[in-house]
């Protein structure tokens, strides 16, 4: 894969796209819920994962390039450069006479190119040894075989075999590149398609040479080559497809465990703080529906043993913001009142039976007194004509 | 060096003559390759933006040929431009061509070659006389 740094401005595309795309993510994580910025966070994901999945699959489908390229002429101009490229073909009888006959053509330089062909899988886990052996090995037979060491050279390549062919354009300037596979791919065998796509892309003359078992190279005409493109082209993407498949449905699932697991802890968090108030609320003393009481005058002995005026009922107990119904019977003749200044509360309690609401918005005890001339004593005393309001 | 040629062909010769000659080439089909030409689309070209020279043969249908050299001459004013031009050409394509180096079309891979040669010789010997 090419590096996003290869260039300043490939660079700042890069930091440009990768700001662009993790900005939804921080601002869903920002305003909205956890599972909101995974969510995001999983449409920036497969979008990334499509346009690579597209990028993948045109060049495995080898849409054409429109240039082709190649580096100056080295040497004196009497000199010519061949670029061999092959692997599993590489100890054919006829591919090696071709190498000595070039060998033996004056200022002629040749340079046998090995991909050693590792798998992603191969190269993920290491074991690339075993591969590159057997490139050795081959290279080194091919050499022993084909002798003229001042003019045959070799190279074994862990990369892919077009790029391993990009790097040797930039090392070797070959004036000719021949490639050399089997009309099916073999396991470690080079890709038919390959002659094509080097044809493609570099400005000199490449010739393939296809081997059947036993029998002597033959070099496709331009239909073989176009079906070969297709064919192993089309086989690339769709195995890529398949396998891109297969990681976006990984991907979904472990983004969908990830926002179930998510929104399942925050219904727990939310399941825990609700069970939490409903346990306080519970905890709370209860409160009656309508609470009835009467103001009579004269109508408690207090401590000194003279009667004093009194609210039957002189502790209440609310909840906050919610109204509470009084029923009181006022027995005397003239008005009184629950006077709470703290609690915003102050009710006219008129002679006879009405009743009135008792409301509080804000949790606390608050002192409640009457402010009605009346029994002095009374009124500064909780439990005559004085007392508390509790409100939860 | 960019060579737009409309024959493959002929265009992988000239490029083997310029390699020969020690310039790195490119080779592009322009219009008639597969896919959208980038010349003429908005990302422009990029091989031609890093060309020291074009070589362009107008072998390309007449309103081909000339968006081509319009596309190039506006957007690249600095880079070089070498054009094949047939001798029937119309009046406006002739003034696209103000200041480009002409060769008289059919010109062969060697002619380019030597046309590319003569002008870099002259180019240098200019640029030796001016420091």
């Amino acid at each position: 894969m090419r590096s996003p740094f290869h260039s300043e401005q490939e660079a700042f595309r890069f930091l440009l796209l990768l700001i662009l795309g993790l900005l939804p993510v921080v601002l869903a994580a920002a305003l909205g819920p956890t599972w909101l910025a995974l969510a995001v966070l999983a449409v920036v994901l497969v979008i990334l994962a499509a346009r690579v999945a597209q990028l993948r699959m045109r060049k495995l489908r080898g849409l054409a390039l429109p240039v082709k390229m190649a580096p100056p002429h080295m040497g004196s101009a009497a000199e010519r450069r061949v670029l061999v490229v092959a692997n599993d073909t590489l100890g054919e009888e006829a591919l090696l006479r071709e190498v000595e006959r070039l060998a033996c053509v004056p200022d002629t330089h040749l340079l046998l190119l090995v991909p050693a062909l590792i798998s992603p899988g191969a190269r993920l886990t290491g074991a690339i040894d075993g591969l590159l052996d057997q490139a050795r090995v081959r290279l080194k037979t091919a050499l022993d075989r084909v002798g003229h060491g001042l003019v045959v050279a070799g190279e074994i390549s862990e990369a892919d075999p077009l790029q391993a062919i990009e790097d040797t354009f930039a090392i070797f300037a070959p004036d000719e590149v021949i490639v050399s596979t089997r009309s099916e791919r073999a396991a470690s065998g080079l890709e038919p398609r390959l002659a094509g796509l080097v044809r493609e892309r570099f400005a000199v003359p490449v010739r393939h040479l296809v081997f059947e078992p036993g029998s002597a190279a033959r070099e496709p005409n331009r239909d073989t080559e176009a079906r070969y493109r297709h064919e192993f082209g089309d086989a690339a993407a769709r195995k890529f497809g398949l396998k891109a498949l297969a990681g976006a449905g990984i991907l979904a699932a472990v983004l969908m465990s990830m926002v179930a697991l998510v929104q399942s802890s925050e219904r727990e968090e939310a399941r825990a703080a609700s069970q939490a108030a409903a346990e306080q609320i519970a905890a709370l003393p209860p409160v009656a529906k309508m609470v009835v009481l009467k103001v009579i005058p004269e109508g408690k002995r207090g401590p000194e043993g003279e009667k004093h005026d009194e609210f039957t009922t002189t502790e209440f107990v609310v909840r906050a913001g919610q109204p509470q119904e009084l029923r009181i019977d006022n027995t005397d003749e003239v008005p009184h009142s629950i006077t709470a200044p703290e609690a915003g509360v102050n009710i006219v309690v008129m002679p006879g039976t009405h009743t009135y609401t008792l409301l509080v918005k804000q949790p606390g005890r608050f002192l409640w007194f009457c402010t009605f001339r009346c029994d002095e004593w009374a009124m500064q005393h909780p439990g005559y004509m004085s007392g508390y309001i509790t409100v939860s | 060096m960019l060579i737009e040629h409309p024959d493959e062909a002929t265009g992988l010769a000239i490029a083997s003559g310029l390699r020969l000659a020690g310039y790195a080439v490119a080779v592009c089909p322009g219009p008639r390759g597969h896919g959208q030409c980038p010349l003429t689309g908005p990302a422009g070209c990029a091989p031609a933006h890093d060309a020291d020279l074009v070589v362009c043969s107008l072998g390309y249908e007449h309103e081909v040929a000339r968006e081509v050299l319009r596309e190039l001459r506006t957007r690249y004013p600095d880079t070089p431009l070498m054009v094949e031009v047939p001798s029937d050409m119309d009046a406006d394509l002739r003034e696209l061509l103000d200041g480009c180096h002409r060769l008289p079309a059919p010109a062969t891979p060697e002619q380019v070659v030597a046309a590319v040669q003569s002008l870099s010789g002259h180019a240098a010997v200019e640029g030796h006389a001016g420091a």
